[in-house]
């Protein structure tokens, strides 16, 4: 399983070149140039500025400026991807924009606050963008790192084929599960009909089955009187293999579960997050000039 | 023919199409339901007991069905163990996912059409995929994003119009740091500074509490408001450096281009940078404007806004006249290019005023204060003046020739002197006094209003003896007895009377008439000078010997009253501007040393001075109490 999807990774390595590595690196080091420029003006004009240095003076509302209209540009990710359009500026160009020019943001914005901070709506916005960007950056590991486990986890497997197996096994198991009396029969039933594959939002995070209803049925199978007919032994013991059989399966397509949990996970950070930071900004340029 | 069941299974197919019917005649009377393989009805739902119930003929098209495993079923939606029923109707009992629907058959028999219904769920690959139900990422975007927009925006836009009056104040979030503590208890109260919205603050809300008014009375009002407003000091009233008009015509913009550009936006952007917040800075940290060595622990600079320059004077006072043609001010792009002295002559001390003109001083202005007073001749070591002071003795303050401070008196500050008054500083050789009366006691003549020496010497004639003409003090000068039999009142004004050598008499007929006499206080009312500074001859340890007096004023061989006696900017430039290499006095030549901006005339205070706490409302009225 590992080994060929291995395989396949070397070859998709040679030819796939991801949004981080896109054009070379041309966004990266775009972005670099902008902090080292916005770092070497602040620090030499910082030291000439008559006031203390903070969003008011002219770099601070150059960086400002510069940081809002970033920050609305890479909002606009979200309708970007969503329009479909070839040519020159890709969806890939676009994300590797999105990424490092989004990572530029850690420094244009800090110096636009001139490291002053206080518990008011200006913070809160800066708060916020870097959450936004924390957990952007929770994403580009997760893209850069969890396609590969993906990929592994589920081998030559599809989605759909770990869903058919599941329910394969349940019509076994029902059919197997006919001999079995009462107590027996509800064992199965529990495995059948309450066994949730995905489960919530933290169930898929954490990976926490315990309460399974496969798992809970298997141990009640377990511990169930042996039957008296050799027939009913036998019924017992093939509901039992395909109660594990169904473990193994639910396993591994509760492993992929996670791991695209994981991948798309940040994404109910980032978007609110994203939502959040543009109602606040609008509120802090607002209330700057409000009360100029 | 006996009664049977007629079983109809009915399967549907799992891709669809036709379903698959079965058959079957069962003979009665009765029959098993269950998921054993020997029931007559097989039902192979799980949920189904092996032998779950029967059901058996209760007479023609009546049957009854019971429940032998004692797990109930359904008729008709209702649950129960056991139940009879006629077949005519359509009676449907469930069993798990089976439906048996009874109908009558032949012969009074039934017909049972068994079918399953399928309520499998197959879950699609999209369950992969991360879903949240109530916190979706749409939800809570949207949640955020207007619970954000409402509580941090519009909430403190409107409430700040309709709440300020209940002491809700939700702008409070949109301060960007606190205020200084002068400032401190107008924290709450945003509108108090920003009056306007999207107006930057304009001097007129800072001069509501802080403007010096032309008059005292204006000046106790403004206070008055600001004691009223909550403010837990005595603001400090000041005025504007010139006219307004004028300081915005004649400051350039600032050096460098980014600062240029930055100004000319504010100012496009309404927010111009001549205003009393463009330097008074508030919700900032201190700035370096004032570096922290030079801070005094007892005035933190912390208690006041920060203080920013925006312009220094020499950007201003350079080239002053391509920006401001009508003006009077003599450049000083330096100190070195400091413009020589102009004091403020007095040329006349009478009229309804005095009159004043600034003059340079190597043109050698004449001062015309009325008086006669050589300073030569009282300085004199040798002369009559220092004999008689050595005779007036210790013990009356003399003893010795007179020096400056015989009767240049330092003012409490130390900072200069107080104004000459006669009595006090001339009256001990100066005599004034012109009789003794009945209990022996002698009679001065009152000094300073001509018309009231004159009502008192009127209808007197003279009397007593001659003698030295210098008198000390509790003696009648000789002189004024001079004309013996004349009136006392043409002897006193005449020469050799007392107030003849003083001042310049002349007469209209019997009529006396005496020059205005006033004497200047400063002669630079635009700059300051400490004479309490121990360089400049003020008490304490000057660096390299503290100046003299007759180091700067030439008073020893000033024989006219007329001469004016201080000293030009080069006696400045010996310490200021120098380095220590060329004196071991030198020191700063900075604009602050000897103005102030919002008070030319005074030096500029020390960073954070006065102390805050000393503008505490009881601080102050001690101080006024104190008379300062």
């Amino acid at each position: 399983m590992t080994h060929a999807g291995g395989h396949t990774e070397r070859v998709r390595q040679r030819t796939h070149e991801g949004f981080l590595r896109h054009k070379g690196f041309r966004w990266a080091q775009i972005a670099s140039g902008l902090c080292v420029v916005a770092v070497g003006v602040y620090f030499v004009t910082a030291a000439q500025l008559r006031e203390p240095p903070s969003g008011g003076s002219w770099l601070g509302y150059l960086l400002g400026t510069a940081s809002a209209g970033l920050i609305v540009w890479l909002a606009c990710l979200g309708i970007r991807k969503r329009a479909v359009s070839d040519g020159h500026y890709s969806l890939k160009a676009w994300v590797s924009a999105h990424v490092y020019l989004g990572l530029s943001l850690i420094v244009l914005a800090t110096l636009h606050t001139g490291f002053q901070f206080g518990w008011n709506v200006h913070t809160l916005a800066y708060t916020l963008m870097m959450l936004v960007i924390a957990s952007g950056g929770f994403g580009i590991w997760a893209y850069s790192v969890l396609p590969h486990r993906l990929s592994a986890n589920r081998g030559e497997v599809t989605r759909k084929q770990m869903l058919e197996t599941i329910a394969s096994l349940d019509a076994q198991l029902q059919e197997a599960a006919q001999p079995l009396d009462r107590s027996g029969a509800a064992i199965i039933r529990h495995s059948i009909e309450d066994t949730e594959i995905g489960g919530g939002f933290w169930q898929r995070l954490t990976g926490a089955y315990d309460n399974c209803a496969n798992r809970q049925a298997m141990i009640r199978a377990r511990a169930l009187p042996r039957p008296k007919t050799e027939r009913d032994v036998e019924a017992l013991a093939k509901v039992e293999g395909l109660m594990q059989q169904k473990a193994d399966a639910l396993a591994l397509a509760r492993r992929q579960m996670r791991i695209t949990a994981l991948l798309e996970a940040w994404l109910f950070v980032h978007i609110p997050a994203t939502f959040a930071l543009l109602a606040a900004l609008i509120a802090h340029i607002v209330s700057v000039f409000a009360y100029w | 023919m006996a009664q049977e069941f007629h079983l109809k299974l009915i399967t549907q197919r799992a891709a669809g199409g036709d379903p698959i019917i079965r058959e079957r005649h069962l003979p009665g009377p009765e029959l098993t339901i269950g998921r054993a393989t020997d029931s007559d009805i097989l039902l192979t739902d799980l949920s189904i007991d092996l032998h779950h119930a029967k059901v058996r003929f209760a007479g023609p098209g009546r049957v009854t069905l019971e429940s032998i495993s004692g797990v109930p079923f359904e008729l008709n939606g209702r649950s129960t163990q056991r139940v009879d029923f006629n077949v005519t109707g359509d009676n449907v009992a469930a069993f798990g996912d089976y439906r048996l629907a009874f109908s009558p058959g032949e012969d009074g028999g039934a017909v049972i059409v068994v079918t399953r219904e399928e309520h499998e769920h197959h879950p699609s690959p999209s369950i992969f995929s991360l879903k949240a139900k109530v916190l979706g990422r749409r939800n809570m975007a949207w949640v955020l994003g207007i619970g954000i927009f409402l509580t941090c925006l519009l909430v403190p836009l409107l409430g700040s119009v309709w709440l300020s009056h209940v002491q809700i104040h939700p702008d409070q979030q949109w301060s960007s740091g606190p205020l200084s503590k002068s400032h401190a208890f107008l924290e709450n109260d945003c509108k108090s500074c920003h009056t306007n919205a999207f107006v930057a603050v304009r001097d007129e809300a800072c001069l509501s509490c802080h403007k010096a008014g032309a008059d005292p009375a204006a000046d106790a009002k403004v206070l008055a408001r600001s004691k009223d407003g909550g403010s837990p000091f005595e603001p400090r009233l000041v005025a504007d450096h010139a006219p307004h008009a004028d300081l915005s015509r004649a400051t350039p913009l600032p050096d460098g281009l980014a600062p240029k550009i930055g100004t000319l936006v504010q100012r496009a952007f309404n927010h111009p940078t001549d205003r009393c917040a463009s330097c008074h800075l508030e919700h900032t940290k201190p700035g370096k404007a004032a570096p922290a060595v030079d801070a005094d622990p007892k005035a933190p600079l912390a208690d006041k806004p920060t203080l920013v320059v925006v312009q220094d004077c020499e950007s201003c006072h350079s080239k002053l006249k391509s920006r401001l043609t009508k003006t009077q001010l003599i450049d000083t792009p330096d100190w070195g290019r400091h413009p020589a002295f102009r004091p403020l002559i007095m040329t006349s001390a009478g009229g309804p005023k005095p009159t004043f003109q600034r003059l340079e001083l190597k043109g050698a202005p004449q001062e015309r204060n009325g008086l006669i007073f050589p300073h030569k001749m009282h300085l004199d070591p040798m002369g009559g003046v220092a004999r008689q002071a050595i005779g007036l003795g210790k013990a009356n303050g003399y003893g010795a020739a007179l020096e400056c401070a015989s009767c240049h008196r330092r003012d409490a500050a130390g900072a200069g002197f107080k104004p000459i008054e006669m009595e006090r500083d001339c009256a001990a050789c100066h005599s004034l006094a012109f009789t003794r009366d009945a209990a022996g006691q002698l009679r001065n003549l009152p000094h300073g209003e001509l018309q009231k020496v004159v009502d008192t010497l009127a209808g007197r004639s003279l009397d007593g003896a001659g003698g030295s003409d210098r008198a000390r003090p509790g003696m009648i000068r000789p002189t004024a007895f001079a004309a013996t039999g004349a009136s006392a009142y043409r002897a006193t004004f005449s020469k050799g009377g007392a107030c003849f050598d003083c001042h310049s008499i002349t007469w209209a007929g019997d009529t006396v008439q005496m020059a205005p006499v006033k004497l200047t206080q400063r002669y630079m009312p635009r700059g300051a000078f400490d004479h309490g500074v121990p360089e400049h001859g003020g008490p304490g340890q000057a660096k390299d010997g503290g100046y003299k007096c007759a180091d700067c004023h030439k008073a020893e061989t000033s024989e006219r009253t007329t001469d004016v006696l201080i000293p030009d900017l080069a006696k400045c430039a010996n310490c200021h501007g120098k380095t220590e290499a060329q004196t071991k006095a030198a020191d700063d030549a900075d604009c602050t040393t000897c103005h102030s901006f919002h008070a030319p005339g005074k030096a500029t205070p020390p960073a954070g001075h006065p102390p805050l706490e000393t503008l505490r409302w009881s601080q102050a009225v001690a101080r006024k109490g104190a008379g300062d």
